[in-house]
């Protein structure tokens, strides 16, 4: 059973799906809120510093930065999300499952995604869009994530407890004692793993783009925007700055949904 | 009574939220060297007073009243304090007091190290001399193991040892062994009232059932509800010349009655044969057991801990397959079955266990109950509903709220789960492991008349596993008797309480007959 949240714990966790709430919403009224199409040059003079008229300055195409930024997010998020949908079911879910099959099943998945676990999700998300495709890259960050989020659900679930032995002493079924589990712990805990993935998709997605692996133009995401703007950052720091200031709120606010647990990894 | 050591005022302890205080204006005098029983119910504010003595109460509890050590000023309980005089705590192995993936021995020589600051070196080397002075205790070796390979017996000792280690001035012992079999329980008692006289600490034992008011010849206080309802020595409160409450108290414990009628032989089918059986793994070494249970009778298996009972059980849930002999239940022999047929004969096995965590806490009361009906009878919403509510009515869980957690519930409500879970399986045959373990006197009155219900009206055989023969004889009639992995006695229980034959036989009813407690003229 998940343990209890403490008083500054919960603070911390409602802050961050705060966030991801008007993060959520920021996206969704980007049309509104932003002052150009994405991808629109020209709207103002090259490389302006933050000013009334372009809060977060022009790049070197003379896009609004703001406007990018809102745009950017939206696909960054977009693509997070099914992502994150993809680590949820191959990773929290069948680890979940996982733990209850005959042992050396479940031995084996458990030593197969552990060991694909130990090898960064980065490198496991470039060998997958190397094996399919570039516009395939929303679900190789999730394939990549899955490992990891498999190990933790199998982890969690403890096959040798009292009750499950009590349980199949009075001949419950390992089906049932996984109906349990997805009952009780996996619901619980869907939202915390949801919000787990999203962070550990979003680094990867972002960094695949930032690559050249990920966002294909003239869609752009946050990773994209922030690697074309090596050009310029060293003389106007606000086109990568805002962008990457974006994606650390993101990142950060699903990080604090999920709940910031001494020692834990992404 | 020689200088008072601690002396409590106007005590009263309430937890956050709570509608009455859990000690309400508790006051006691504790001399050097003196012993007091505690005595009441689970929840009667023996615990707080242990907490707050200790100097670790609950952060939100609210705390008033004055404490003075020895010659020292009355200070405010309020300001929590520190205990001014060396305090030892001698919880119950049942309390889970270590944690899981270190030996217990390691753990046991931090806790006296930090109190002797002292290197963990020296601290073990306390708790072996410790240990050596405990006659009948184990070697420090059998402490060396992570908790889970050890027995509660050895962890009390274990227990015990790392507490006089500390050489205290004043040990509070919290129900230390609860979930213990008799004979130990004795052993133990014994130990701590010989260290007791022999270092002269102060003792406040706080116990729900009768053994340690039996044991020791200091005060006793009736406590219920928070509040002290009687005090006096062990033979004034068993006298019958009591409060009203003291006498209910004293009438509940449970007790042994070897003038009872014998009850009628079973003359059904029969239900669970063991032939030759023999759990002891390698080459054969001696006769195997062999035994019969008709359907509707009852069978205790008597023994300590570690006799060969539990192991026996397993083989009979089909758990762990016997090396040598044949199990048969219901005509079909579960040595032959597969596992897949093994899980569905089990169906038709109740078990009810003394271990808390028997039941999913993450689960709701009313999920508690339904899973074997969904699970084995795919019966109808309705259907489930209406048999839940029996069996909850059975055990006098009608009334909870039914999406309540099982982690929310007390020991007590849990065990009273394990039975309407049982209930409602309809089994043929009921496997009752150590069912009143740890629990209070009340407690175990009701669970006794709860699980006597369950035979009576739905008439399953019961196999009872239990060191304790009052308990065995409140639920069986006949019983086999174990020591060291043999049958060494058999027969009706009346008949084995008359005349006891084999020497184990006869402490384990020593072991739970108080003679320096009149219960006959209590009860009356």
């Amino acid at each position: 059973m998940s343990a209890r949240p403490s008083a500054f714990g919960g603070t911390l966790r409602a802050i961050g799906w705060i966030g991801l709430g008007l993060t959520a919403v920021a996206v969704a009224l980007s049309d509104f809120l932003a002052r150009a199409p994405a991808g629109a040059t020209g709207v103002g003079p090259m490389l302006e510093a933050p000013s009334e008229a372009h809060p977060f300055g022009t790049d070197l195409l003379g896009r609004d930065v703001l406007s990018e930024a809102l745009h950017g997010l939206s696909v960054t998020l977009g693509d997070a999300l099914l992502a994150t949908l993809v680590a949820v079911l191959l990773g929290g879910l069948a680890g979940a499952m996982a733990a209850r099959l005959p042992n050396p099943m479940s031995a084996v998945l458990r030593w197969l995604f552990g060991v694909l676990a130990a090898i960064p999700a980065l490198l496991l998300a470039i060998v997958i869009i190397g094996l399919t495709a570039r516009d395939y890259a929303a679900l190789a960050a999730g394939l990549a994530a899955a490992p990891f989020a498999f190990v933790r659900a199998f982890d969690k679930v403890d096959v040798k407890s009292t009750h499950a032995e009590y349980a199949r002493a009075t001949g419950i079924s390992s089906t049932t004692l996984l109906k349990r589990d997805l009952t009780y712990e996996f619901r619980d805990t869907l939202a915390q793993t949801a919000a787990r993935a999203l962070a550990a998709v979003t680094i990867i997605l972002s960094t695949l783009s930032f690559l050249g692996f990920g966002s294909i133009p003239p869609g752009r995401d946050l990773g994209l925007m922030i690697a074309a703007a090596k050009a310029s950052y060293l003389s106007a720091w606000w086109t990568a700055a805002f962008p990457a200031l974006a994606l650390v709120a993101l990142i950060l606010f699903a990080r604090l949904a999920a709940g910031l647990d001494e020692g834990e990894r992404a | 009574m020689s200088a008072c050591l601690i002396e409590v005022s106007e005590l009263s302890v309430t937890a956050q939220g709570a509608a009455r205080p859990e000690l309400d204006r508790f006051s006691l005098s504790l001399g050097a060297g003196e012993s007091v029983v505690v005595l009441g119910e689970a929840g009667s504010g023996k615990e707080a007073l242990l907490r707050v003595l200790g100097g670790f109460p609950e952060k939100t509890e609210a705390i008033a009243g004055s404490i003075r050590f020895g010659d020292r000023e009355a200070r405010s309980i309020a300001k929590r304090p520190r205990p001014a005089i060396r305090t030892a705590y001698l919880p119950s192995p049942q309390s889970k007091p270590f944690v899981p993936h270190a030996s217990v021995l390691s753990q046991l020589s931090r806790v006296v190290a930090r109190k002797l600051a002292e290197p963990p070196a020296s601290a073990r080397e306390e708790i072996r001399l410790a240990l050596e002075r405990l006659k009948g205790a184990p070697p420090l070796s059998a402490l060396n193991h992570v908790p889970s390979k050890l027995d509660s017996v050895t962890m009390a000792w274990g227990l015990l040892a790392a507490c006089l280690a500390q050489t205290p001035e004043l040990v509070l012992a919290d129900h230390p062994f609860a979930d213990i079999g008799p004979i130990a329980v004795c052993a133990l008692l014994d130990a701590l009232a010989a260290e007791q006289k022999r270092l002269g600490f102060a003792l406040l034992y706080a116990t729900g059932t009768l053994q340690p008011v039996a044991r020791f010849a200091g005060r006793v206080l009736v406590i219920r509800e928070g509040r002290v309802v009687e005090e006096g020595n062990a033979a004034r409160l068993a006298s019958g010349h009591s409060h009203a409450y003291t006498r209910m108290l004293f009438k509940a414990m449970p007790k042994l009655d070897a003038e009872r009628p014998k009850t009628r032989n079973v003359r059904g089918q029969p239900l669970l044969q063991v032939h030759d059986l023999d759990l002891a793994p390698g080459p054969r070494r001696r006769e195997g057991l062999t035994f019969e249970l008709r359907r509707g009778a009852s069978l205790a298996l008597v023994g300590e801990e570690g006799s060969g009972r539990r192991e026996l059980a397993h083989a009979v849930l089909g758990l762990e397959r016997p090396p040598q002999g044949r199990v048969v239940f219901d005509a079909v022999d579960l040595g032959v079955l597969s596992p897949g047929m093994t899980l569905r004969m089990r169906r038709r096995i109740a078990f009810i266990t003394g271990a808390d965590d028997a039941l999913d806490p993450r689960m709701t009361l009313w999920d508690t109950v339904d899973e074997p009906l969904r699970a084995h009878l795919g019966l109808s919403s309705d259907l489930v509903a209406g048999y839940r509510e029996a069996a909850l009515k059975r055990v006098g869980l009608a009334s909870y709220d039914g999406r309540r957690s099982v982690a929310s519930l007390g020991a007590f409500d849990r065990r009273r789960l394990q039975v309407a879970r049982a209930i409602v399986g309809a089994p043929l045959l009921a496997v009752v492991d150590e069912p009143l373990r740890g629990m209070d006197a009340f407690a175990q009155t009701i669970l006794r008349e709860v699980l006597s219900d369950f035979r009576t009206y739905q008439g399953p055989a019961f196999l009872v596993i239990t060191a304790d023969f009052t308990v065995a004889q409140a639920l069986a009639d006949d019983a086999l008797v174990f020591h060291e992995g043999k049958v060494v006695e058999r027969g009706a229980i009346v008949d084995i309480l008359k005349a006891p034959k084999h020497p184990h036989t006869k402490e384990l009813i020593k072991a739970v007959s108080l003679p320096n407690l009149s219960l006959d003229a209590a009860a009356g």
